[in-house]
């Protein structure tokens, strides 16, 4: 009886010392860190970690940002806008236009008068030859 | 107490949508810090905050008096501040395309250790990890907005918000590793 009882537990340690063994084993295979690492793929970061990434980009406002920001914004709204600068280069090339168009029906006007003139003076002359040519 | 601070926002904005300088001031030093940790956020580069934060408060001053409902400034603020780091973003995609080797320091973000401790670098190589529409909601959430302003602002319903937040986390989580091990 004693005997199997010795026999038992002999084995039972050699079974457990195999466990332990295997957990050893197992254990050095994480890294140190790991409990630290596991809760932060767990949850995320923290309220905190937000909190120094907006330290960190706060500190890469000048002194006087406001201040600045208002300037340019002043400054932006005294250039005349994109639709404003159309409509002027369009009422400047529709004030071009009509001014070429009525130089051009001017002149060509001022032409019909002078042909139409040299023309009635031929006429005059052709009828003042006739004239002479019947007498 | 909540309901009296939003009343004083309301003022202060109508205030600055009338014209009032001081007004105007008061609000970008109420909100220029928040303003910036958004934008490193969604960019995760440090100089680009104080330029698109330049940006989006210029817009905000140019386009106050269009705001329909004072008390909704705030969430008014992050829509254009998402908007304008998305351009931002699209427009250095685009010159990447355009110009390959050129500008080759474009989006070269900070490398680890060069702007904080662990955690900070581990949380920016995170979001560097997700898409510029995930970065925005979870900087959304962090600017205190509720899904239902969150869904407004990225005009869709506030069940998708629940949606793609559960997965923009999940990624997150995934990534959120202080050594960049995974």
């Amino acid at each position: 009886m004693n005997t199997f009882a010795n026999t038992t537990n002999l084995t039972m340690k050699t079974e457990d010392q195999a466990w332990r063994d295997l957990q050893s084993h197992a254990a050095a295979q994480l890294r140190t860190g790991f409990a630290d690492r596991t809760l932060r793929a767990a949850l995320g970061p923290k309220d905190v970690t937000w909190g120094l990434l907006r330290a960190q980009a706060s500190r890469q406002l000048p002194l006087g940002f406001a201040e600045r920001v208002l300037r340019l914004a002043r400054a932006a709204a005294e250039v005349p806008s994109l639709t404003s600068q159309f409509a002027l280069s369009a009422a400047t090339a529709v004030v071009c236009l009509a001014a070429v168009v009525l130089v051009q029906d001017r002149r060509a006007q001022l032409s019909d008068e002078r042909n139409l003139a040299d023309w009635e003076r031929i006429v005059l002359v052709a009828q003042d030859a006739q004239d002479f040519d019947s007498i | 107490m909540e309901s009296s601070a939003t009343t004083a926002l309301a003022d202060l904005v109508r205030r600055a949508q009338k014209g009032d300088e001081n007004a105007q001031r008061d609000i970008i030093v109420a909100y220029q810090h928040r303003v910036a940790g958004f934008v490193y956020a969604m960019t995760n580069r440090s100089d680009y905050v104080e330029d698109l934060s330049q940006q989006i408060f210029i817009k905000m001053v140019r386009a106050i008096d269009r705001l329909q409902a004072p008390a909704q400034f705030e969430s008014w603020l992050f829509r254009l501040a998402r908007n304008t780091c998305i351009d931002q973003l699209r427009r250095q995609k685009l010159r990447r395309i355009f110009l390959p080797f050129g500008e080759e320091h474009e989006n070269i973000a900070e490398p680890p250790g060069a702007v904080g401790t662990e955690e900070l670098d581990a949380l920016r190589h995170a979001l560097e990890q997700l898409r510029p529409q995930d970065r925005a909601l979870l900087a959304l959430v962090q600017e205190g907005r509720s899904h239902a302003e969150i869904a407004e602002t990225l005009d869709t319903t506030v069940a998708a918000v629940k949606a793609r937040l559960h997965r923009a986390r999940e990624h997150l989580r995934e990534h959120y590793q202080p050594d960049h091990e995974n």
